[in-house]
């Protein structure tokens, strides 16, 4: 079953448990074949930063790290919300892999046409 | 893009490094008041990049050329 599905992700160390169990899904979501996103906003944007997921294993979880490259991997994307990414002064240079930044307008886009969405 | 630039722009924006939201409504404003005409735009956001060329998919303003290196769009209004 072809489509869309949007996973919006606004915590990191701050929430470990939303964080992992966003990336569980979006797993989810790539393995069935969905266009699967996942948006980093608020403190969310943190991991897109190559490193910082390294030391974050939720019980009962796969680590963040590997949710991360797997979904990657799968062919799912990662967009990082522009301006939460310059507030926190964050480095372009250490993107993770598959991120992209990006701002209001390309979410829009890929959200324009029947997506649902979940947000941790 | 390919397409000719030659032809001077009939307005120039330096949006600096406003982005998100806020860049495509004042982007959007300026094209609105410039039907069919070309504006070169300068914006620093990391953002713009990925949002300039998907607001003109959405909107029907013309992405005529675009130079992410340097900063610079040049976008046609939609008439």
């Amino acid at each position: 079953m072809p489509g869309k599905f949007c996973v919006s992700l606004t915590c990191g160390k701050d929430n470990t448990d939303k964080s992992t169990v966003a990336f569980v899904v979006a797993n989810a979501a790539v393995a069935s074949d969905k266009e699967a996103l996942v948006f980093l906003n608020i403190e969310g944007v943190r991991l897109s930063q190559k490193g910082y997921a390294d030391d974050i294993h939720e019980d009962g979880f796969a680590p963040l790290k590997e949710l991360v490259e797997n979904f990657v991997k799968a062919g799912g994307q990662i967009y990082v919300c522009s301006p939460c990414f310059k507030k926190r002064k964050l480095d372009e240079n250490n993107l993770v892999p598959g991120a992209t930044i990006v701002g209001g307008a390309k979410l829009v886009e890929f959200m324009s046409e029947n997506c649902p969405s979940v947000s941790y | 893009m390919e397409e000719d630039i030659s032809a001077a722009p009939a307005d120039t924006w330096d949006a600096g490094d406003i982005g998100c939201g806020e860049l495509v409504m004042y982007l959007g404003m300026r094209l609105k008041a410039m039907p069919g005409k070309v504006l070169k735009l300068i914006a620093r956001d990391p953002g713009a990049p990925a949002d300039l060329p998907a607001y003109c998919r959405m909107t029907g303003h013309k992405l005529v050329h675009a130079d992410p290196a340097s900063c610079t769009y040049w976008i046609e209004a939609r008439r």
